[in-house]
């Protein structure tokens, strides 16, 4: 996934199509990309329109997301990008993809570690990719759905942080609901 | 599901630091989170841990839950409590905005109350036998006024016997936007305690074997239903499906007319309780349901 690094920000792929290249947090990697994938992220579009005229070619730095969480979310992109990238059609067109299809990819996509999910959860949220941001929070809920607190931390190995007193206190303030 | 189990939040062996998990999510990311789950989830998962908790009382999350009028609801719970039309509900966060919505709000001097459905969030309504119109309510050889608590409002209507049996309500109000089932709440039969144990006596349940009950139920935009169903399962609590019925626009009110009747008066019927009726938004059935026949 990870390409060569292209000294020019506006480089094409072979149809000509715009490109635009991200790189990772720890400047280990360099991603070119459609730009119709890349613009799903309204994090790099707002980049783009503040850089305006002078976009140098070294490509846009995302300094919370990591060279292997930026590969997968930039598969996800590459999936859901609409055929073409005029910007004001990039959020109206339908993806080139056939609906199921996409669910196919969607449910196989989220088919990781919880340590994987988490990463994606986080980069989804800072690059404000909607589809992405509500296809692992779901995927989050599902998981945690209906399951108490002692299950949930059993599972996934999280500790409690709360002394008694605050753990009274919640358990109080929530009552209300059951 | 596709999470690993054995890939937690934990040391990873020769003591290599911990990888990240669902426990390190920001709270913004547990909101997202929790905006996807119902009310007992999101304060149950306040328990888990500190971003959890500061999520679970974030205001766009609750708001995200509430009704588009719960505005409009508001106003029915200052009506009803004392000093409450003082109260500034702006000032109030949206999480103790929904549960005080999802305690019952009454109106209508007692007579019918309101709530939200805690998982979901939908109004439910109930309506006791005291709002509706009940042919011979007055007349004690007919009717009487039984109290219970098998009732939410600790009375329900007794009919020990009857010939001309109709039972007539209607209610406008601003449902929010979606469907909703419309029930009559019955009992064939009547029931008491004895020795802690619950009883249950049929001996004056007569005549609903001879024809059908008739139900009723149109609404102000013109949708409406007919259904007629035998009376013939003593011993429960049973709420008799009249219809469904959609309500397109949360800023406006639906006017909805219901009945049930059995007015052959070539037989009696009797042995019935009639507790409420109940709106409920459509597939919440927390109890027995029939549905009556076109």
């Amino acid at each position: 996934m990870a390409a060569a690094a292209d000294s020019s920000g506006d480089g094409g792929t072979s149809s000509g199509e715009k490109t635009i290249v991200l790189v990772s947090s720890d400047n280990s990697a360099r991603f070119e990309v459609r730009e119709a994938a890349a613009l799903l992220s309204q994090t790099v579009r707002r980049m783009i329109d503040e850089a305006g005229a002078d976009a140098s070619g070294d490509g846009i730095t995302l300094p919370d997301v990591d060279a292997k969480t930026l590969a997968k979310v930039l598969e996800y992109c590459n999936k859901h990008a609409p055929a073409s990238s005029s910007s004001s059609a990039a959020e109206a067109a339908p993806p080139a993809e056939g609906e199921e299809d996409l669910e196919r990819f969607d449910r196989e996509f989220v088919r990781v570690d919880m340590g994987t999910l988490y990463s994606l959860v986080t980069a989804a949220s800072y690059l404000k990719i909607e589809g992405l941001l509500n296809l692992t929070c779901q995927t989050i809920a599902d998981m945690i759905k209906g399951k108490t607190p002692e299950q949930i931390r059993k599972t996934l190995g999280i500790t409690s942080e709360f002394t008694p007193e605050e753990e009274d206190e919640v358990r109080r303030e929530n009552a209300w609901a059951f | 599901m596709g999470a690993g189990a054995s890939d937690l939040a934990g040391v990873e062996p020769r003591g290599k630091v911990a990888r990240a998990g669902l426990g390190d999510l920001p709270e913004l990311c547990a909101a997202e989170v929790l905006l996807r789950l119902g009310a007992p989830d999101v304060c149950r998962l306040a328990r888990l841990n500190r971003a959890f908790r500061g999520a679970a009382a974030a205001d766009f999350v609750w708001e995200a839950k509430l009704p588009g009028n719960y505005g409009r609801l508001l106003r029915f719970v200052d009506d009803a409590e004392e000093g409450g039309s003082g109260r500034d509900w702006s000032a109030v966060g949206k999480k103790d905005v929904f549960a005080r919505l999802a305690k019952p709000v009454p109106f209508d001097g007692g007579k019918r109350e309101f709530w939200l459905e805690k998982s979901k969030g939908g109004i439910c309504m109930a309506l006791s036998s005291k709002a509706l119109v009940i042919t011979g309510i007055d007349d004690r050889r007919y009717w009487i006024n039984m109290p219970t608590a098998e009732s939410r409002f600790q009375s329900i209507a007794y009919l020990q016997q009857i010939w001309w049996f109709e039972v007539v309500g209607e209610v406008d109000f601003c449902f929010p936007a979606g469907t909703y089932s419309l029930y009559f709440r019955l009992h064939l039969g009547k029931s008491s305690t004895r020795f802690g144990r619950r009883i249950c006596s049929s001996e004056q349940v007569h005549g609903w074997d001879k024809k059908p009950v008739r139900f009723q139920f149109s609404t102000s935009d013109g949708q409406h239903a007919v259904s007629q169903c035998y009376l013939d399962e003593p011993g429960s609590w049973i709420l008799y499906h009249v219809g469904d019925f959609v309500a397109s626009c949360s800023e406006e009110s639906i006017k909805l007319k219901f009945s049930l009747a059995q007015i052959d008066c070539t037989h009696t019927k009797g042995g019935l309780c009639v507790d409420s009726v109940l709106i409920y938004p459509k597939g919440f059935e927390p109890e027995r349901v029939i549905k009556a026949q076109k």
